[in-house]
């Protein structure tokens, strides 16, 4: 399950990457990285200069498919290019990176000409720039086991510096360099030292209405919570916070996911059934991010379980889902078929990679549902049923246990029915009729979502800037071309007027 | 190992309910440094924290404690204000907290808190509604103040006083500095943001007596000025005049002259109306005082700077004259405008003489306008105004002969229009009032009506004058459309920013009952003008209006909110525009409010390009047009880029109003700007050429391509457009002229109006005498960064030829097809071929055009056909050029300096044009005779000798125009009119030779009358031309015309 979260980035750039690729193709020569790293540098100062978040958001998109192609050479050459002069910033940038192999160097040499061209720029890089190249230092340290305390002190570095700065321009960044900060903790396994400092930071985060770092935080905070169980705490926290409605997808999927868990283990499961669905629908494309993919739908499987329903069969289809579901579809089987027998069985064989996904516990409080899945099916077939029955048919000890069961069940309202103790029998009511009041209220629900989406995105939407004045232009040529024919026209009667002169 | 970090605060929250208080003090003492970790847990007990706190039965410092506790709990939770409360009941706890480490963002956010708090309280207690202030809040903030004061922060206590209404404060910071920037600043703080009217006056009036007497050259001149004014208080002032005399006469004048640039005619006459007799020796001085406060002195003197330097290029008007269709009503209107413009106050009405065939073909309202033009040409000149509108003016005994003919009564109305231009803004208590309530009365047609109430507005604004006002109501009520539209803007003129109830109601009624839009829209725009500058007051006006159903209502509703707020960039009321603009149902009214928010904004011209970028792409046109004109109103005279780069690219929209609109603001917008501070200069000009002369363009944009010539050199080049004074106030005539101007849309002769936001930009130094030496000060900038546009050049030889053959009509077109297929019948395809040629010629065409022009931009001086205006400028009469030739006019100086070294600075003489940008570079050198009395500018530019040195080395990059565009951004007032300091009042006073000025004798003028017609290239005869010329040759001459078109 740690895998998730890291998977989820890659998630969000599909789009950029589509973006890149149609560049790409564009320019038939793909940039270097280096140029990569310096085209994105020049939009998040446009971002700077022109108060639009937007831009920074593009190159924060990119990073993951950038992530693929840097190297710590080309993050050095980065380095050199940007900062042309020997500033401290580059001193400091450079002292995180590993000294530069001679052979390497020179070879870099040979393709450094090229960039160098462009004229240096005038004044020194925005801190918006250092924190970006820090930002690429600091996933490159995160991916190599090696340098994992490297990364956690230069973390820890840049997080003081943003909070020194106090720029708005900044909290896009920011939000990323949090998140490394506590994916370097949770690498080093030291997760509960950095609680209070993220603590403090998410208090500064809302106090300062910075959106973006409010949502990190308050997901890290979460998962640090439940990395050690503390399912009281971080229900506290959430039930004292407001997560940030501004918050990006990813963020909000994530957040859907923790709050999933907890409902799930508060036994809420209706609620958490709600979240987990919101966080498969908010999350990335199951191809992009399929660790958070299998990580919510095991959680998700099972609440569906507990709810008493069952899963469908096309969901353990899915290419993703497949192989890492195996275990939680037999769980089903046994649960659709509601013999306790085959359910206990496969229980045991999967017991290990239950407690690594940490569904176990959850999946030991299905037994009750087993059965209840059990009496609901007989309670679909039959009118009428002797408890006997019920007993053979369920594998039960006695018949005092099924009535027990089948009383509960009713009480749960998992069937419609009455047990006639007298003459030992279930009778099941009529079943519901399929269009309740209940039934458009869930349909109006789901028009009120995608109402609600649909508005977001209408929303989300912006106009591409000075489409206006090509619009413009294209007026002015048509109207050039109208006062040419005006003027042809004329040409024409007076040519006309001159023929007939002529002859 | 490391000990497990504690996970829960479970334990100690158990102890809080333990029975024993050492255990519930224990708890709380153990749960404050938990709290940061375990807030989520610890607020689940908020109550009890709570309760412990009300508890009586335990010691004072474990209640703090809780209450530190809650208070710490509600700043985590978010809840701000519960913190606050608790924070205040903690006491000594709190304040050992605010050593604490690691709190300060807690104490931060509370102490924030407290200010809002008490701010809030104290705005309130005003209103004598609030018990007490909590002593403890008090405390806390007169700790602020305190601790601002001791750190030197005194900008913030002042603000922070202000808004809670502290003014003890200010008092007190004052005394500690004796820094009068703080007053200034104080002032400003109070004027620029929103605060209420009551409050406001409330502060100025406390702080003009803190202000230090006054003295030569004290820094405060413009603040006191700018106070005066907004207070319009007779009995403040009248001590402060008279507390000058005699030692500071000089500054007693300068005040004078400052006070009638901004201020109200009602308060310039109460002051003249309480100046005392004086004895002996200082009655003259109060004579001279009270002859500034008339405004007739500053009048006169701006006439005659606008007389002297008139630049404007005959070359232009011909051009354009040339290319519109004199039998079109609309291009004559446009032709007659944007001479209008060019010439408004300069007194040459050359141009008319000289076309006096093209004037006869006005006809009816076109009629109207010519005849009105005259007034914006002669603004101010009211001396002579009578004589010279004489002719037209409607005669005693004519009145009952023309109500039977037809013919006079479009130059009759537009006359006495003109005359109300004349007389614009000091006509009220004098004799042309009168006169023009006497023709409005005696009028018995509309057109005359129309004109004697619209001169009658413009000339009495502001006057309140009752007479007036029932004089025109009489009118309004007779229904007649053309008369009543009229009477209702007269109205709004003449009750200028009273917001008079009864008249509005009157107004209000009338609007709802009668059948005219015409009507309506007069009063409309009149009930607009009736609350000017009332902020608040006219709120429940504006909310009636705007719900009205009659869009032309809504209308008035918009302009109504834009007037009242005018200046003050009041948010709330910025969000209504905005809300109106892109909701309303009438396209009227959204163009409208997009315009308006130009009158809010324009003193911070720099954001109007960014809230209108959106609405100029919007999809509906008159979104768009409204767009326009907003940025040409707020940003004129700025020369804005950002503004520029909007409007540009509209000047090709597909709908010609909005192209109107978008030529018109570029004039505005570059007014006065110079080829070198703005790149676009040359291309927008060249546009304005191309759009004139193109017949198959719609006429609106023809129209609006002349008015934007006009505007763009309007006064003779000599002008800003420019809604705020000197002193930095809103100008009132400016704002009026400039929403008068706007109802263009609908009828054309209230352009005229745009003459009223026309603001002369000269240095002008007066001496004791109010008589105008002759000296010299320093422009620290490159010469070429503030000159006058080149003159448009007349076709050379070679250039007319090649034109000739490329001549665009179909005329010559076809002719020259006739040869070559004659010549060509043998051979198609070579005539083909030629035929391709010609094309390519044509299309050539207008690129030599433009690179003609930049040629003259580049100054490649010498050329031949520049030189005699240079040779007859520095033939200009001037007794001093025999002596010297230093004081030549600026363009003669920079003719000859060759391009590449060009200096870093001019030296320019009394009487010179010196645009708002221009003002900051301005210096007194010190070896100079005369210094003025007061500042130059209200803001110094230290970084302009830097600038200077910069232009020296030759670096032409961008960066100076961009630092020009920013000074001018909130450009500093002063410059006008000043007075100087004699250093050497023993030698003889070398005056300028002015008649207006020195009131000395005709007889001391040397100069002859220059010929009154010579060749179109040169404009010399209008810079020698004295004011005596428009009576010697009597402008009778172009009547005849109309007389020969009636019949």
């Amino acid at each position: 399950m740690p895998e998730a979260d890291v998977e989820m980035k890659p998630a969000a750039d599909d789009k950029a990457a589509e973006e890149k690729a149609s560049e790409e193709s564009k320019e038939t020569v793909p940039p270097t990285p280096v140029e990569e790293i310096k085209a994105s540098i020049a939009l998040i100062e446009r971002a700077v200069t022109t108060l639009e978040p937007r831009f920074t958001h593009r190159v924060l998109r990119s990073l993951t498919s950038l992530k693929r192609k840097i190297d710590f050479s080309v993050l050095r050459d980065a380095v050199n290019d940007v900062y042309s002069k020997d500033t401290l910033v580059k001193e400091s940038l450079l002292a995180w990176l590993p000294p530069a192999p001679a052979v390497e160097a020179s070879m870099e040499i040979d393709q450094a000409p090229l960039p160098q061209k462009t004229p240096p720029p005038q004044s020194d890089p925005l801190p918006e720039a250092e924190v970006y190249l820090r930002l690429l230092i600091l996933t490159l340290l995160l991916s190599s086991p090696d340098t994992h305390a490297k990364s956690m002190e230069m973390a820890h570095e840049t997080v003081e510096k943003i909070q020194a700065w106090n720029r708005r321009s900044l909290d896009p960044l920011a939000a990323r360099v949090w998140f490394a900060l506590g994916r370097a903790y949770e690498l080093g396994g030291e997760l509960a030292d950095v609680r209070p400092l993220f603590l403090s930071a998410q208090r500064t985060a809302s106090l300062r209405r910075d959106d973006e770092c409010q949502a990190v935080l308050i997901n890290l905070l979460l998962r640090n919570y439940l990395h050690y169980n503390l399912y009281d705490q971080a229900d506290k926290l959430v039930s004292k916070t407001t997560f940030p409605t501004s918050a990006g997808n990813p963020q909000l999927a994530r957040y859907h996911y923790y709050l999933g868990r907890i409902k799930a283990v508060q036994l809420n499961y209706t609620a958490a059934h709600t979240n987990l669905q919101q966080a498969i629908r908010r999350a990335p494309p199951a191809k992009t991010a399929p660790g958070f993919f299998q990580a919510v739908h095991k959680y998700f499987i099972v609440v569906e379980l507990l709810m008493g329903e069952i899963p469908e069969r096309s969901l353990f289809r899915h290419p993703v889902l497949e192989k890492a579901l195996t275990g939680y579809f037999e769980i089903v089987k046994a649960v659709r078929t509601g013999s306790l027998t085959q359910f206990q069985s496969t229980l045991s064989t999967y017991a290990g990679q239950f407690s690594v996904d940490r569904t176990y516990t959850l999946i030991v409080r299905l037994r009750q549902n087993v059965i209840k899945t059990g009496v609901r099916r007989l309670s679909l077939s039959y009118s009428r049923i002797s408890l006997r029955d019920i007993c053979v048919k369920l594998h039960l000890d006695s018949e005092e246990d099924a009535e027990y069961i089948v009383g509960k069940a009713i009480r749960d309202g998992v069937m419609e029915g009455k047990v006639v103790h007298e003459k030992g029998w279930m009778e099941c009511g009529s079943g519901k009729n399929a269009y309740g009041p209940e039934v458009s209220e869930v349909f109006g629900r789901r028009i009120g979502y995608c109402l609600e989406l649909h508005n977001e995105s209408v929303k989300a939407m912006r106009y591409p800037l000075n489409a206006h004045r090509k619009e413009l232009a294209a007026a002015e040529g048509a109207r050039e071309r109208e006062k040419e024919l005006a003027k042809e026209i004329q040409d024409g009667e007076l040519d006309d007027d001159d023929g007939l002169g002529d002859f | 190992m490391v000990p497990r970090p504690q996970t829960s605060a479970a334990g100690v929250l158990a102890l809080l309910s333990e029975p024993e208080p050492l255990l519930k003090q224990h708890a709380l003492k153990a749960l404050n440094p938990l709290v940061p970790q375990f807030w989520a847990e610890i607020s689940e007990h908020i109550t009890v924290i709570e309760s412990l706190y009300e508890s009586d039965d335990l010691p004072t410092e474990t209640r703090d404690s809780a209450a530190l506790l809650a208070s710490k709990i509600y700043y985590f939770l978010g809840e701000y204000d519960e913190a606050l409360s608790f924070a205040l009941g903690a006491g000594s706890a709190f304040q050992a907290e605010t050593r604490a480490p690691g709190a300060e963002e807690y104490i931060e956010t509370i102490v924030s808190k407290a200010i809002d708090r008490y701010v809030e309280l104290r705005s309130d207690e005003t209103s004598k509604s609030q018990t007490k202030i909590d002593s403890r809040l008090q405390n806390i903030i007169e700790g602020i103040f305190v601790r601002c004061i001791e750190d030197g922060e005194h900008k913030q206590a002042i603000g922070i006083a202000l808004e809670s209404h502290r003014l003890d404060l200010i008092n007190h910071i004052y005394e500690l500095t004796r820094d009068v920037s703080l007053l200034s600043y104080a002032m400003e703080a109070v004027l620029d943001t929103n605060f209420s009217l009551s409050y406001r006056d409330q502060v100025l009036h406390f702080l003009y007596p803190l202000f230090p007497p006054l003295a030569a050259n004290s820094s405060h001149v413009h603040a006191l000025t700018r106070l005066l004014v907004t207070l319009s208080s007779v009995t403040l002032t009248v001590p402060l005049l008279t507390s000058l005399i005699p030692h500071e006469m000089l500054l007693a004048y300068q005040l004078a002259f400052d006070l009638t640039e901004g201020g109200a005619q009602d308060f310039l006459e109460g002051i003249r109306n309480e100046l005392p007799e004086g004895d002996y020796t200082t009655q003259p001085i109060y004579d001279k005082l009270r002859q500034i406060l008339t405004g007739q002195v500053s009048v006169k003197l701006y006439l005659e700077f606008l007389k002297r330097n008139n630049k404007v290029d005959m070359l232009i008007l011909k051009n354009t004259k040339d290319a519109l269709e004199a039998r079109s009503s609309i291009y004559h209107t446009a032709l007659t405008l944007q001479n209008a413009f060019m010439h408004s106050g300069t007194t040459s009405d050359v141009f008319l003489r000289e076309n006096l065939e093209w004037l006869g073909k006005a006809s009816n309202w076109s009629k109207f306008s010519a005849t009105a033009a005259l007034g914006v040409i002669h603004k101010g000149h009211f001396e002579e105004g009578m004589n010279i509108l004489g002719p037209y003016l409607p005669s005693d005994a004519a009145a009952a002969q023309a109500s039977a003919m037809t013919g006079p009564q479009y130059s009759e109305g537009g006359s006495l229009y003109a005359l109300g231009l004349v007389n614009a803004g000091c006509g009220s208590g004098r004799g042309v009032e009168g006169y023009l309530r006497e023709k409005l009365r005696a009028a018995t047609n509309e057109v005359v009506q129309h004109g004697a109430a619209l001169g009658l507005g413009v000339a009495g604004m502001g006057g309140k004058n009752m007479d007036a006002y029932e004089d025109l109501k009489q009118t309004l009520y007779t229904d007649s459309a053309v008369a009543g539209e009229a009477a209702g803007y007269g109205i709004g003129l003449i009750m200028l920013g009273t917001a008079d109830a009864h008249v509005a109601d009157e107004m209000l009624a009338y609007a709802r009952e009668t059948q005219h839009e015409k009507i309506i829209r007069g009063l409309a725009v009149g009930l607009a003008f009736l609350y000017y500058g009332r902020q608040e007051e006219a709120d429940s006006t504006i909310k009636l209006l705007l719900a009205e159903k009659d869009p032309i209502l809504r209308y008035g509703g918009v302009y109504t909110l834009a007037l009242a707020y005018a200046g003050s960039s009041n948010n709330a009321a910025i969000r209504k525009l905005l809300h109106v603009a892109v909701s309303d149902t009438s396209d009227d009214v959204r163009r409208a409010a997009v315009t308006s928010l130009a009158f809010l904004l324009y003193k911070n011209p720099g954001q109007v390009p960014r809230i209108v970028q959106l609405l100029s792409e919007s999809y509906n046109p008159h979104v768009r047009c409204g767009a326009t004109l907003a940025l040409g109103i707020a940003c004129a005279g700025t020369g804005l880029q950002d503004a520029v780069e909007i409007l540009e690219p509209m000047t090709k929209d597909p709908v010609d109003f909005v192209r109107q609109g978008a030529l018109v603001s570029l004039g505005m917008v570059l007014v006065q700007q110079s080829e070198v501070s703005t790149p676009s200069m040359s291309s927008t000009r060249s546009l304005y050429a191309k759009i004139v002369s193109d017949k198959h363009e719609d006429p609106m944009a023809r129209f609006g391509a002349a008015l934007g010539q006009g505007l763009i050199d309007a006064g003779g080049r000599n002008v800003t457009i420019s809604l705020q004074s000197r002193a930095g106030s809103r100008n009132t005539s400016a704002i009026v002229g400039m929403v008068l101007f706007c109802q263009f849309w609908y009828w054309y002769p209230l352009a005229h109006c745009a003459c009223l936001a026309f603001e002369p930009t000269a240095i002008i130094g007066l001496n004791a005498d109010l008589k105008a030496p002759k000296f010299e000060f320093v422009s620290n900038a490159k010469p070429s960064l503030f000159a006058y546009p080149p003159p448009t050049k007349p076709p050379t030889k070679e250039s007319a030829i090649k034109v000739a053959t490329a001549v665009l009509s179909t005329t010559a077109k076809a002719k020259a097809r006739e040869k070559t297929k004659e010549k060509e019948k043998a051979a198609a395809e070579n005539g083909d071929l030629m035929e391709m040629d010609e094309k390519s010629d044509v299309k050539k065409e207008p690129k030599t055009d433009i690179d003609m022009k930049d040629e003259g931009s580049t100054l490649a001086a010498a050329h031949g056909d520049v030189s005699p205006i240079n040779g007859s400028l520095s033939n200009l009469p001037d007794p001093a050029d025999s002596a010297t030739a230093k004081p030549e006019p600026a363009k003669a100086v920079e003719v000859k300096k060759p391009r590449k070294t060009e200096p870093a600075f001019e030296k320019l003489p009394n009487f010179s044009r010196v645009t708002p940008a221009q003002l900051a570079h301005v210096v007194f050198p010190p070896d100079c005779r005369y210094h003025p009395i007061r500042p130059v500018s209200t803001r110094s530019a230290p970084a302009s000798s830097a600038k200077g040195k910069a232009a020296v080395n030759g670096i032409r990059s961008v960066a100076p125009a961009a630092a020009l565009g920013l000074a001018s951004e909130r450009y500093a007032g002063g410059g006008g009119i000043l007075l100087l300091i004699d250093r050497h009042p023993e030698e003889p006073v070398e005056l300028m030779e002015s008649e207006l000025v020195s009131e000395a004798p005709v007889a001391t003028i040397e100069e002859t009358p220059a010929p009154a017609v010579s060749s179109v290239s040169s404009t010399a005869p209008h810079i020698a031309l004295d004011e005596n010329a428009p009576e010697a040759d009597p402008p009778e001459s172009f009547e005849y015309p109309f007389d020969d078109d009636k019949d």
